[in-house]
């Protein structure tokens, strides 16, 4: 933030001074942007895009941090520090060692025992039943829980009235909206084998205490969980639900036992506290000491942690992606500068010729720009907060489809600062692209200029651009160095960047012609053969290195497109015997003869329809897949079954069902890991699968070590030996996007036992492609128990149907069955098929936002249009003179923009569709798995579709203007 | 008048009136004009600036509507014609060369000249060749691959004047053709005009050196909109060095030359 202010006062100062001190240059400059007011408004509406796209990444960021903080009020109030334990009847010692006498810095402590369980309404008359699978009974004295902290209005139990008894209970809103129940209705708990029904006495906010609920729901982005569902139930509820036959405590591996909480809350209210609660953990730890089976963690802290951390990736990943549009942006500035520079050479070069001083020069152009800038970087800011807030809003809607593990009430925050900062980056992109570009303009040749001519290559140039060249070949030859040695930007990039600065070399050597067409080849080719060629360095690429890759590639082939561009003028030539031939010389010869002007506009379409495609490449990949990944998750089954954990479906019960043939249980935890990439202990989920998985099938690997003939082979080794592991790509990932850094066959891994500290290395056999169900690594079942005991429980079953029997049906009707157990019954093929559709859906998000981007495009295309209305009025008088119909013009005008939007989708496209083959055919960067290649015919159709309609409509204004063109008026225009 | 009057004029002008309007603004730049023009005539146009000459070329030759009276060519009045048509027209039977000589920068110089040809229909090939034979010449056939920013002043009003000429048209109408050229350069364009006018080409030329209006065979003199003369140059130039009646010693033929605009009516 300071380095940009620094920066934004480096760039602005000269333009400041010059306003003050040199009145001729700004009135110079007002003129200017006055004499051509719609236009401004166009190069404004163009360059604002960069800053709207870059604004609106700090936006979704902002929103996501802002909504996953705001848990920290509705689960936690004035809860920092959970100490959890299995062993409920230790709670009241844990308390009294913590608040007796209170840990300094503290300022209250509360027990409270939850556990899990399905909420229902009893039947109605027509025998219809509201549940809730994912309920949540809790033991609390409400009294105790008022005190928790200095303020009871942050605890949620403020207006709670006393703890219920006997039959009563009190709801939380939450769970009371979802079930519809009021005060006085009954509503229907199950646990441990049996059930029991209260009256509802209260309903509650799902704030503070009274929204916590044991954490627990884990995903991709962690465990943000909204408010909890709860039923507060009378203490001695869940020992005497326990005490029933069916709910006496089972082998290790069955139900979920209650687990016992004290929560601890440090000085200060939700948000205050935070930071102290480093110096009360140590004490906290040191109390407990002696107390086995105990699992402290500052759960505040790590909610806050998690906040910025989503929120932070969320703004990485949007700007990171918008990358490409805000480049196309620079493009349409550096385009829109030269057009203006090109404009004023015959002015500009007798200024120079009178005498007027080059740095003036540059100062007066640059002001004008840094006025485009300013006004563009505004109104950029201001529209990215409304692009944030459509995106806030699809990803809202993204986030309920599938299972991201992300369950929070969407709260739209757009901080100041981070507003500030995005019109800050946008503002320093533009400046500094408009001094660079006024920089070049100054060094006009004044004959040149004045004469109108290209600059001639005068001999300082020569050795200059030479030792530029040389220069960048040694740079890029220590890039590539570096990039052997494992820098994955260095290998990407050494070798093309070296390509480049060589041309300059080679062509004294070479006809130019030739040394820019080998030397574009090269860095063509090499930046789509490195995930080949060097699939070592470049495994676990990310988001960045694709801009990187996306920009060299569009670079050198909009280099070699437009060198080569003759071949077009001569198909023009050749067409020009026919018909609309005219109108084809005309469109063709502009853009051909300003090659410079005509590789940006291409270049800025390249690069977006670049990345769409290659969206559109994945975006296809997941749609048709759906059938092909069920097969591989299934090991022969149909369903997967997930119930409370609090009161499991059991086996035999299943079995039992008509539909049923087969049943694998499987047991679930969240236990600590730590691999080579991750050594803070992470949260996640584990498997554990007996031999009953593996009776009708085997999950499909990617890849497993040699010493394993076949994937079932790996399975029975993990069977067989608690230490062996089948993990998937994605463990242990935050975020979505290809893996970044993750564990292969051979290497080891280590779980912990969050209780007990206990911890164990395993090796893995086998590595899944992905991770539809979230299975998290696959273990022995009874390995599993020995570890962590009482944490694993059988929550999941996959389900093998009988013949003929239809599993979406099967599903529902077991769902319905098994209501009391909270389960949830569904095909395999339809929990894919809601990822992918989550998936596809952001993938659709990322391509909107694209989309903006080529918004920039056709912005800039359409500028440029109207720039060559103008700048060629006398040439269409004279033209018109000369007997051109008006069509002829107006169709020379739309086929230029046509052939510049084809030429730079084709190249987008081809590109993409290069890049993307080669990226999941021939490469590991998305994983081990072939993930097959189809072309996204459809959508395609569309990329080129959309576009090219878009950039005819831009062009239809200017076109329209120039067929209107008087040619009696417009020859009298004085040059 | 010379003696080709005997036969139907090629184009004949009968109270041609131009008014231009800028906002309130009205400027009456032709008050009723008279004019014919007779096949393989040479005429001068001259007048003090801002007296309506550019303004007679571009309502005589259909660039430009008129606001009264008639401008027949070849017997057909061009500017009851729609736009299409009067553009049509002017493909076939005009050829325009100008001051600043208004070549298409991004095509050669033989693009350029082809590009008449083209637009009438005449196919690739042959305007090809015939682009290429006009200009050789205009004496530019080593030039034919050289776009206008790498040829001299004088080579491009050459190229323009091959364009003005090569699909053949009944007029070709100059405006100030050596206005932007030095003495000698201009005297050597002067010299080609009137070759191709030998050759038989209908010229009108609007000029304001003295010397080119003496040259003539027939000088028209427009003042304040009107036609004030038209007939032998010696005639009306008389023993006057200067035709626009200015003393050329007090502002010199190149010099800056002050524009006088002077609105012959303001409302
Ligand atoms: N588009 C226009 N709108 C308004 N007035 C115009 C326009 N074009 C020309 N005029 C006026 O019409 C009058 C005649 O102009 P015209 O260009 O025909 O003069 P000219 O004799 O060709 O002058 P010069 O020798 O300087 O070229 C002038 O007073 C000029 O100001
Ligand atoms: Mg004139």
């Amino acid at each position: 933030m300071v380095v940009l202010a620094v920066l934004l006062g480096l760039l602005l100062l000269p333009v400041v001074v010059d306003a003050v001190r040199h009145g001729e240059l700004r009135r110079l400059a007002i003129r200017n942007i006055n004499r051509r007011r719609g236009e401004a408004v166009l190069v404004v509406a163009g360059s604002m895009l960069g800053t709207a796209i870059i604004t609106s990444a700090f936006v979704v960021g902002d929103t996501l941090g802002a909504s996953i903080r705001d848990t920290a009020r509705t689960t936690l109030g004035p809860a920092d520090v959970s100490v959890q334990t299995l062993d409920v009847g230790q709670l009241a010692e844990l308390a009294a060692r913590l608040a007796d006498p209170p840990v300094a810095g503290t300022d209250g402590v509360l027990p409270l025992v939850i556990a899990r369980a399905p909420v229902a309404t009893p039947a109605d008359a027509a025998g219809e039943r509201r549940a809730e699978p994912h309920g949540v009974l809790v033991e609390v004295d409400f009294e105790a829980a008022r005190r928790l902290g200095s303020d009871p209005a942050i605890t949620g139990f403020a207006g709670a009235g006393p703890t219920p008894t006997g039959d009563e209970a009190v709801l939380t809103a939450a769970l009371a909206d979802h079930l519809q129940l009021g005060v006085g209705d009954t509503v229907e708990v199950y646990a441990y084998g049996t059930e029991r029904a209260f009256r509802v006495r209260d309903v509650i906010e799902s704030v503070g205490v009274a929204g916590f609920g044991g954490g627990g729901g884990r995903g991709v982005f962690g465990a943000a969980q909204a408010g909890a569902r709860s039923v507060l139930v009378p203490p001695g509820t869940l020992a005497a639900l326990r005490a029933t036959p069916s709910g006496a405590p089972g082998p290790a591996g069955s139900a979920a036992p209650p687990t016992g909480f004290v929560l601890v809350s440090v000085e200060g209210g939700v948000y205050e506290s935070a930071g102290r609660i480093d110096t009360v953990l140590p004490e906290v730890e040191r109390r407990l000491q002696g107390v086995a089976g105990v699992q402290v963690t500052p759960v505040k802290q790590d909610l806050l942690e998690q906040a910025d951390a989503v929120g932070r990736q969320f703004t990485e990943l949007f700007s990171t992606v918008g990358g490409f549009s805000v480049i196309a942006g620079v493009l349409l500035l550096v385009n829109i500068f030269v057009m203006l520079a090109e404009e004023r050479k015959v002015e500009l070069g007798m200024l120079r010729a009178v005498g007027m001083k080059r740095g003036r020069l540059v100062r007066g152009f640059g002001m004008e720009g840094a006025a485009y800038a300013t006004a563009a970087a505004v109104a950029g800011a201001l529209v990215g907060i409304g692009v944030g807030r459509v995106i806030v809003y699809v990803t809202e809607g993204l986030f309920s489809r599938g299972d991201l593990g992300i369950d929070v009430t969407f709260r739209f925050a757009a901080e100041p600062a981070s507003i500030l900062t995005g019109l800050a980056i946008g503002l320093v992109i533009s400046l500094v692209t408009v001094w660079a570009t006024s920089l070049r303009i100054s060094r006009l040749n004044v004959i040149a200029a004045i004469r109108d001519l290209p600059d001639p290559p005068g001999v300082s140039h020569r050795t200059r651009s030479l030792a530029l060249g040389a220069a960048g070949v040694v740079a890029g030859g220590l890039l590539f160095a570096a990039g052997l040695a494992g820098a994955r930007a260095g290998a990407l990039a050494g070798l093309p960047i070296a390509a480049f600065s060589a041309i300059p070399l080679l062509a004294r050597l070479l006809p130019r012609r030739l040394a820019v067409n080998v030397l574009c080849a090269v860095a063509l080719v090499w930046p789509i053969a490195v995930f080949s060629v060097l699939p070592g360095v470049m495994d676990g690429a990310d988001i960045a290195l694709f801009v990187v890759q996306g920009v060299l590639l569009v670079a050198a082939a909009v280099t070699l497109v437009t060198v080569n561009d003759e071949a077009f003028g001569q198909l023009a030539e050749r067409l020009s015997v026919a018909g609309r031939g005219l109108s084809m010389r005309l469109g063709l010869a502009y853009p051909l003869a300003r090659r410079f002007r005509t590789a940006l506009l291409l270049g800025m379409y390249a690069l977006v329809i670049f990345t769409l495609t290659f969206m559109a490449v994945f975006s296809r990949l997941f749609a048709e897949q759906a059938p092909r990944f069920t097969e591989e998750v299934r090991a022969g089954h149909h369903l997967l079954v997930e119930s409370n954990p609090g009161n499991p479906v059991s086996t035999e019960a299943l079995l039992e069902q008509p539909e049923v043939e087969a049943v694998a249980p499987i047991l679930r935890a969240f236990p600590h890991f730590t691999a080579h990439y991750q050594p803070e202990p992470m949260p996640w989920a584990v498997t554990g699968i007996d031999e009953r998985l593996l009776a009708h099938g085997v999950p499909v690997l990617a890849s497993r070590v040699p010493e394993y003939a076949t994937d079932e082979e790996a399975f029975r080794a993990v069977l067989a030996d608690p230490g062996l592991a089948v993990v998937s790509e994605f463990f242990l990932q935050r975020g979505g996007g290809p893996p970044i850094d993750r564990l292969r066959s051979g290497q080891t891994f280590t779980m912990i036992n969050p209780a007990s500290g206990e911890a164990r290395e395993l090796t893995v056999v086998g590595v899944l492609s992905a991770d539809w169900m979230f299975t998290g690594p696959m273990v022995g079942a009874g390995g599993l128990v020995d570890l962590l005991g009482p944490q694993a429980v059988p929550t999941r079953h996959y389900v093998r149907l009988a013949a003929g029997v239809e599993p979406d049906e099967a599903g529902v009707a077991l769902t319905g069955r098994f209501l009391a157990n909270g389960a949830d019954a569904r095909s395999f093929e339809t929990i894919i098929r809601s990822n992918l559709s989550q998936q596809e859906g952001f993938i659709g998000l990322m391509e909107g936002f694209l989309g903006l981007g080529l918004l920039i495009g056709i912005a800039g295309l359409g500028v440029v249009m109207v720039r060559a209305v103008r700048e060629r009025r006398r040439q269409i008088g004279m033209l018109r003179a000369m007997g051109f119909p008006a069509r002829t013009v107006r169709g020379a005008f739309l086929l230029e923009a046509t052939f510049i939007a084809l030429q730079g989708i084709l190249i987008g496209v081809t590109l993409g569709l290069v890049t993307s083959y080669q990226l999941l055919a021939n490469s590991s960067t998305f994983g081990d798995s072939d993930l097959g290649f189809l072309v996204p015919w459809a959508g395609l159709a569309v990329l080129l579709a959309v576009p090219l309609g878009a950039s005819l409509l831009a062009a239809a204004w200017p076109a329209g203007q120039a067929s209107r063109i008087r040619p009696a008026v417009a020859l009298r225009i004085a040059e | 008048m010379s003696g080709v009057a005997t036969t139907e004029p090629m184009l004949e002008a009968t109270g041609v009136r131009k008014v231009y309007r800028t906002g309130a603004l009205e400027v009456e730049a032709l008050r009723g004009v008279d004019l014919r023009i007779h096949a393989g005539e040479l005429v001068c146009v001259m007048g003090p600036s801002g007296n309506g000459k550019t303004t007679l070329l571009n309502c005589l030759s259909g660039l430009d509507s008129i606001d009264a009276g008639t401008v027949l060519v070849d017997g057909e009045d061009i500017h009851t014609m729609d736009d299409a048509r009067r553009t049509e027209h002017r493909a076939r039977r005009m050829g325009f060369i100008f001051q600043s000589f208004n070549l298409i920068p991004v095509f050669t110089a033989l693009e350029n000249v082809e590009l008449p040809l083209l637009v009438t229909g005449v196919p690739a090939a042959e305007a090809r060749e015939r682009a290429a034979a006009m200009l050789a010449r205009v004496g530019l056939s080593q030039r034919l691959k050289n776009r206008p920013t790498e040829l001299s002043g004088g080579e491009q009003q050459r190229v323009a004047i091959a364009r003005a000429l090569v699909s053949e048209p009944a007029i070709v109408w100059a405006d100030e053709p050596t206005g932007n050229l030095d003495s000698e350069t201009a005297a050597a364009v002067l010299d080609l005009l009137r070759e191709v006018h030998d050759a038989g080409q209908t010229l009108v030329v609007v000029t304001h050196d003295p010397t080119i209006g003496r040259s003539g065979q027939r000088l028209v003199q427009v003042r304040d909109g009107r036609v004030t003369a038209d007939g032998a140059p010696r005639d009306i130039l008389g023993g006057l060095p200067d035709g626009n009646g200015h003393d050329p010693a007090a502002g010199g033929r190149r010099g800056p030359r002050p524009r006088r605009t002077r609105p012959l009516r303001a409302r």
